[in-house]
């Protein structure tokens, strides 16, 4: 359900990844869900053996909707003691999900980390693992509905939005038809009358915002 | 059945194991954490935690904002270093905006000087507590006097103690005020005294040593598995610091060391950290060194900076620009970004996605906090009930970072 408190819910059908300016942050690299766990195993076999950090995106209009990115960083154990570390090796790998099948194998075999991050992605974009050893809510309560970070998910969460606010609490949920010029001072003691229980005071013309 | 401080919630007379709750409310899980301990004897066989009490959805707030505003919300993440939150997402913003380049060399030097002093700050407040979890309440008073003659020159600088905002994209949010940099030399002439305080209350107390020394040991290959960074990797022997691997704000510029330690115990990231923050007030002191020259602290670039208060009142252009970025904010490219900075709990990172929009699609945060904290699960077993608190304190969690 569009809501009128998220103005950037308007989806986006353009791969902002593909548009991106010339920044060195990392090498990217895209995969397919299928391939994800051989090149994961690949690369962390070229030493990139931290994965920094799992996260996702949602891109709602795009096909595939998901992104997940795997951060993954060229530090190794043999390093300990071996002095200053220099610039290692960053890699981006992204994986596109597609909407109609959130699934993604797990790779909290492979780096424990990945356990609590994906348990993440999974409670707050829907986004199951499998072979993950207890995919379960994390931060959000264990009876919770929907995913949060989902871009049609209400930002006041559904109960509350739907609950309207006050006319004059929102600047957008004032009608086109405007007050007449000059008008405006008294449709507004109106509104603060009703809100308040009180007579409102008589209309000119019948033309008040609702 | 209240779970508010260490309860029994399972018995297994067969194995003759028993499992225990300590938190989400105990005091020395420094926030709210919930630890189940499977116990044999004295001893634990596995730590599983429960986090996620205190999420607020800032994520979520971040998308909805815009990208100055949302940088208000992101300081609340971390809330013992705000500005190490700050510096990185606005750094981020900056490499979308292209304008990296074109920040003036002060307004580097001043985020440098605070991010450094927010370091200490933080570490002040991770020695204060987690001597008080070892029993030793002085050193608090000592750590926290520290503390506050940093916020106040925090709240000189940006106005407010804890979340001043006062680094923005492009860069500060006005200069440094006057009277700023006397107070500054204050604090660095007192520092070394004060530090000497500290280590001689702590570092060689012998009843610290003999809880610190040997107490969940983190090895390199599980510091590696587990994504731990910052003093808690370097004290398993790793010298890894995103300040000297990928340099950002003129850090290469500046001289200092990075403390590194091997044996990866409670007390080898007690001593790192202790370290660290002397190298922190070198850095201070370097920075300060380049405070004296006036100059510019914002980007030259009336899109994204918003105009002089003085030349509202004369300048047409000004009056539209100043209009246009408090009404809807400025556009950013499309695309996207990881930067990473070193914070005072390891690397903090944001993953931004761009639209083109005046709001940031996707702020993915790398928090340092979470993967350090979920190494507990490795280094617990194997030592007594007593020592999981030392374990949770070496590994300084912030729960506001953990959770967001």
């Amino acid at each position: 359900m569009p809501s009128p408190q998220t103005p950037s819910i308007a989806g986006t059908a353009l791969d902002p990844t593909s548009l991106r300016p010339p920044i060195a942050d990392a090498e990217i690299i895209r995969v397919s869900p299928a391939e994800l766990r051989a090149r994961l195993i690949s690369l962390r076999d070229e030493g990139l053996a931290m994965l920094l950090d799992v996260g996702a995106v949602d891109y709602l209009e795009r096909d595939p909707r998901y992104d997940v990115a795997y951060h993954m960083l060229a530090l190794s154990p043999a390093m300990a003691g071996q002095g200053l570390v220099a610039t290692p090796r960053r890699v981006r790998v992204l994986v596109g999900v597609p909407a109609d099948a959130t699934t993604l194998p797990s790779v909290a075999d492979l780096w424990p980390s990945a356990d609590w991050a994906e348990r993440e992605i999974f409670d707050l974009f829907g986004i199951t693992f499998e072979g993950h050893p207890d995919l379960k809510r994390i931060q959000m309560p264990y009876d919770w509905e929907g995913h949060p970070l989902r871009k049609d998910y209400p930002l006041r969460g559904p109960a509350r939005e739907a609950t309207p606010r006050p006319a004059f609490a929102l600047k957008s949920n004032v009608p086109a038809g405007a007050p007449p010029a000059g008008k405006v001072a008294e449709a507004l003691q109106r509104q603060i009358a009703r809100a308040r229980g009180q007579a409102e005071p008589a209309a000119p013309k019948g033309d008040e915002p609702k | 059945m209240s779970l508010t401080e260490i309860d029994v919630i399972e018995r297994n007379p067969e194995e003759s194991t028993m499992t225990l709750s300590m938190g989400p409310q105990h005091p020395s899980t420094h926030g709210v954490l919930q630890v189940m301990v499977k116990l044999s004897g004295e001893t634990i066989e596995t730590a599983d935690m429960e986090i996620g009490y205190l999420h607020t959805g800032i994520e979520k707030s971040a998308e909805n904002l815009f990208w100055t505003q949302a940088a208000t919300v992101i300081e609340r993440m971390d809330y013992l270093s705000p500005l190490s939150n700050a510096l990185c997402y606005v750094l981020a913003v900056e490499q979308l905006l292209g304008v990296t380049d074109r920040i003036p060399p002060r307004a580097q030097a001043v985020r440098v000087l605070l991010c450094e002093l927010t370091r200490i700050a933080s570490h002040c407040v991770w020695l204060g507590t987690h001597g008080i979890d070892l029993g030793a309440i002085g050193a608090f008073f000592y750590a926290f006097d520290v503390r506050e003659n940093i916020l106040d020159l925090v709240e000189a600088s940006g106005g407010a103690r804890m979340h001043p905002n006062y680094i923005r994209i492009g860069g500060l949010n006005g200069d440094i005020p006057r009277g700023f940099l006397d107070r500054l030399d204050e604090l660095i002439e007192k520092f070394p005294g004060r530090m000497v305080e500290l280590r001689t209350l702590l570092q060689n107390n012998p009843i610290l040593r003999d809880r610190m020394i040997d107490v969940g040991i983190l090895s390199p290959q599980d510091a590696i598995a587990y994504s731990v960074t910052g003093p808690s990797l370097r004290a398993s022997g790793i010298a890894y610091d995103v300040r000297k691997a990928f340099p950002y704000s003129g850090y290469e510029s500046y001289e200092f060391d990075v403390p590194t330690r091997t044996e990866g115990d409670a007390y080898a990231r007690f001593l790192v950290r202790l370290d660290e923050m002397d190298q922190a007030m070198r850095i201070v002191r370097q920075a300060r060194n380049r405070l004296d020259t006036p100059g510019p602290v914002m980007v030259d670039d009336p899109k994204i900076a918003p105009p002089a208060k003085e030349t509202i009142a004369l300048s047409m252009e000004a009056l539209i620009h100043h209009f246009k970025i408090v009404s809807e904010g400025f556009r950013v490219p499309p695309g996207d970004v990881y930067q990473a900075v070193e914070g005072p709990r390891g690397e903090l990172g944001y993953y931004l996605i761009s639209t083109g929009n005046n709001r940031p699609w996707r702020v993915r945060t790398r928090p340092p906090s979470m993967y350090n904290l979920q190494v507990l699960k490795a280094i617990a077993p194997g030592n007594l009930i007593a020592d999981v608190v030392v374990s949770i304190g070496s590994l300084d969690p912030v729960f506001g970072e953990v959770d967001r």
